[in-house]
């Protein structure tokens, strides 16, 4: 039992940071339906981004004051957040926008050749080695202070938590509730009528982007610091999962990504744990297929039959 | 007149210009004579180059090589980048069917490479070695393992791709565009992940009366893979083609190649690569029209995996060895950009493409490497960075020239049709005012041969194709 909490513990953590991940898939998706599949590595070059904040510019250990670390941890995912956003922003302007009237492939091609593009960048950069920080969050199980020794929560899964539900709080609530949400949805729907109505389609596409480098950028920050390393061929993995995540959830469907997220999240620590690490990638494939062979419109997606 | 009509319709080949020259000679229409001497230069050329291909590998190892060992460094291929050159033109012509043809785009061709391979390392090794079969293999008798000539793997492992190209195929078939691509990708990661962890199977099976148990079989070899594999042995010739037999093994590649040339053209135009074209370009309509969906795109599955089972083998066999790093997400992503650079849909594109790869990757970015390393010890070695520049150019393709450097005449006759129709409408201006008394169809017959397919794209593709056979 113990052991099934625990597992479900690591489940959650995964899955929130797959859900910052997914959104950016399924928010590009569901407004120009392009796989984004750069985006993997726009949250690999966050995550390599808050490595070199952290440990480079700021130089936090774990000696460092908590308060410092607060402060600087908050910084570093401000920054990283508004660098993943122009990245992004930047890649939709060089990449996707000139394709916008080419047929659909063509735009998902561009996106391949901008993944290893963005993947080799950071093996210039970074080299092919694993790159690790320090653990700067304290290493207690939160659960002992209650008396249970058994199963741990540590601080950093729950900081996970604190940076992601907010974040994906915030996100639903501005496509949900603003103005430029509006107009994001709208753009989705139909971008010939959203521009007669008003919306600037250009503007509210690259702002989708910008949203989604943002979230992934977060999402780097969160990785880094939960998992303590990142390499330059994060993003495809993580991608993939994250991508799986919002096609389990419905593609486009942006509370359905979270809930992708969070049921992947736990297919991957029950699979880590009870089947063997070696296979995850395949089970996480195969329910990938499975999703989109039998149900492509995943869990909660309903506007998409046609596209499938 | 009716002479030169007659005599275009002859079938090509080499000199068969000769015979339209000699044929036509006097009172023929300016613009023919034009078109005659357009087809002969042409017909000159590719002989040139069917020569120059044919005797390279020859002219590579013992000019070009020597000169750049003994006289001055020039990054020229071995044979080893020779024959991977060719092992990879075979793909991106299967791939090209797949893609090309039949406008499926499979993220995972390596799957099938790898299942190849493997196919090769099965029946050409010591690896299962509780059993001895050997089999006219050049082996001796009662060695372990199974032991097949290379000659009876290749047609085993392109219906065993083949099979597995249908199999995988089959659950995408209602998918359209960017989902199908992100099942085969899918596909081409989960397969490569099976050869890496079979490795320690154990089967216990008790059902009833039945009973079965076998513990720690090592089926792939896990992680360090299967070697040695047996290498391709002509038997006549006493030849054995491995990575130390100089060029032999390129020449081997090259016919295997020819013979999937051969292969993929009789496809694209037969009745089938009629179906994939009618496919690619609207599913529906062609659907409408009586093409049997699901088998076509099967068949494009099938076929198309069949071509890198044959390169698979060829590669393992080559190599003598297999595991399962060799396929990989890139490399599906490396045949696809030859497709793309070279020109998706057009066999000679794609053969171009992969050339064009393969020298960049495997011989002149190391080779610049070196160099760089030589001056600036620092300096980061671009061969490591060989898929910045791959991906650049997806992306650069993508956004200046999608169809290729040498492009389907289909596709590239959509992509300007307007511009094609004004200059055979001009052509058909030039014979009338010839007074030929022909009809307007017979004057678009008299079009250079290079050029006539162009304008009959206005037509369906059953003439044009009738048009090309005959």
């Amino acid at each position: 039992m113990d052991q099934i909490v625990q597992t479900f513990i690591i489940g959650l953590s995964n899955g929130l940071i797959f859900a910052l991940v997914a959104l950016g898939y399924s928010l590009v998706y569901g407004i120009i339906e392009l796989i984004n599949f750069a985006h993997g590595d726009v949250f690999m070059l966050g995550s390599m981004i808050a490595l070199l904040l952290i440990s480079g510019v700021f130089g936090v250990t774990a000696a460092t004051p908590p308060l410092m670390i607060v402060v600087i941890v908050a910084a570093v995912i401000l920054i990283t957040m508004a660098v993943t956003a122009t990245i992004n922003v930047t890649i939709e302007r060089l990449a996707y926008r000139p394709l916008r009237n080419a047929p659909k492939l063509a735009p998902l091609i561009s996106a391949i050749g901008m993944s290893f593009v963005l993947q080799n960048i950071a093996l210039l950069v970074a080299g092919p080695a694993n790159k690790s920080i320090d653990n700067i969050l304290p290493p207690v199980n939160l659960l002992s202070y209650i008396g249970v020794n058994t199963v741990e929560l540590s601080f950093r899964q729950v900081f996970v938590a604190v940076v992601t539900v907010p974040l994906l709080i915030g996100m639903s609530w501005f496509v949900a509730k603003t103005k430029q949400g509006k107009a994001m949805r709208a753009t989705a729907q139909d971008p010939d009528t959203a521009g007669l109505m008003g919306v600037d389609v250009n503007r509210t596409i690259a702002f989708t982007f910008l949203i989604g480098g943002a979230l992934a950028g977060a999402a780097g920050v969160v990785q880094i610091l939960y998992n303590n390393v990142t390499v330059w061929n994060l993003g495809f993995r993580f991608g993939l999962n994250a991508f799986t995540s919002a096609v389990l959830g419905g593609i486009g469907n942006l509370p359905g990504a979270v809930l992708g997220a969070l049921v992947l999240g736990q297919i991957n620590a029950f699979s880590d744990r009870y089947v063997a690490a070696n296979w995850t990638n395949a089970i996480v494939f195969m329910v990938l297929i499975g999703v989109l062979v039998f149900k492509p419109t995943g869990l909660l997606g309903q506007q998409l039959a046609d596209r499938a | 007149m009716t002479a030169i009509v007659e005599s275009e319709r002859r079938p090509g080949g080499f000199g068969g210009w000769l015979g339209h020259i000699s044929e036509v000679l006097g009172g023929i229409p300016a613009g023919y004579r034009d078109a005659l001497r357009q087809h002969r230069t042409r017909t000159i050329i590719l002989t040139v180059l069917a020569i120059l291909f044919l005797t390279y590998p020859i002219l590579n190892r013992f000019v070009l090589q020597g000169f750049s060992r003994n006289v001055f460094p020039l990054p020229i291929p071995d044979d080893t980048v020779l024959t991977f050159m060719l092992i990879f033109s075979i793909m991106a012509v299967g791939l090209n069917i797949v893609a090309g043809f039949a406008g499926l785009l499979d993220l995972g061709y390596v799957a099938f490479y790898a299942i190849g391979a493997y196919t090769a390392a099965f029946l050409a090794s010591p690896h299962f070695g509780v059993v001895s079969i050997v089999l006219l293999a050049n082996v001796p008798q009662g060695f372990p393992g199974i032991h097949i000539p290379f000659w009876f793997i290749v047609p085993l492992a392109m219906i065993i791709a083949g099979t597995f190209g249908a199999l995988l195929g089959a659950p995408t078939l209602r998918l359209r565009g960017d989902y199908l691509a992100i099942v085969t990708l899918g596909f081409g990661e989960i397969v490569p992940v099976v050869f890496r962890n079979l490795a320690d199977v154990t089967i216990r099976f008790n059902f009833l009366f039945i009973n079965f148990s076998a513990e720690h079989l090592n089926l792939t070899g896990g992680p360090l893979g299967i070697n040695p594999i047996d290498a391709p042995y002509l038997p006549g010739l006493g030849i054995i083609f491995n990575a130390s037999s100089g060029f032999a093994p390129v020449y081997l590649a090259m016919i295997l190649l020819a013979l999937g040339v051969l292969f993929a053209r009789n496809l694209e135009r037969s009745r089938i690569g009629r179906a994939w074209m009618a496919i690619r370009e609207d599913e529906l309509a062609a659907e409408m029209m009586g093409v049997h969906t699901v088998r076509t795109k099967l068949l494009a599955f099938a076929l198309g995996a069949s071509f890198a089972g044959i390169a698979g083998s060829l590669q393992a066999s080559y190599l003598g060895a297999t595991t399962s790093d060799f396929f990989q997400f890139s490399t599906s992503i490396l045949v696809l950009i030859m497709v793309i650079l070279g020109g998706i849909g057009n066999i000679w594109g794609v053969i171009v493409g992969a050339v064009a790869i393969q020298y960049v990757n495997l011989t002149l970015l190391p080779y610049l490497g070196q160099q760089i390393q030589s001056i600036a010890p620092s300096f980061p070695n671009p061969a490591q960075f060989n898929f910045l520049f791959f991906g650049l150019i997806l992306v650069v393709m993508m956004r200046f020239r999608p169809e290729g450097f040498i492009p389907n005449r289909q596709r590239a006759a959509q992509l300007s049709a307007h511009v094609l129709a004004a200059a055979a409408a001009e052509r058909g201006e030039v014979i009338g005012l010839d007074n030929t008394g022909l009809d307007i169809d017979e004057n678009v017959e008299l079009a250079p041969p290079g050029q006539s397919e162009v304008g009959q794209d206005a037509r369906s593709a059953e003439t044009t194709d009738e048009a090309r056979d005959l």
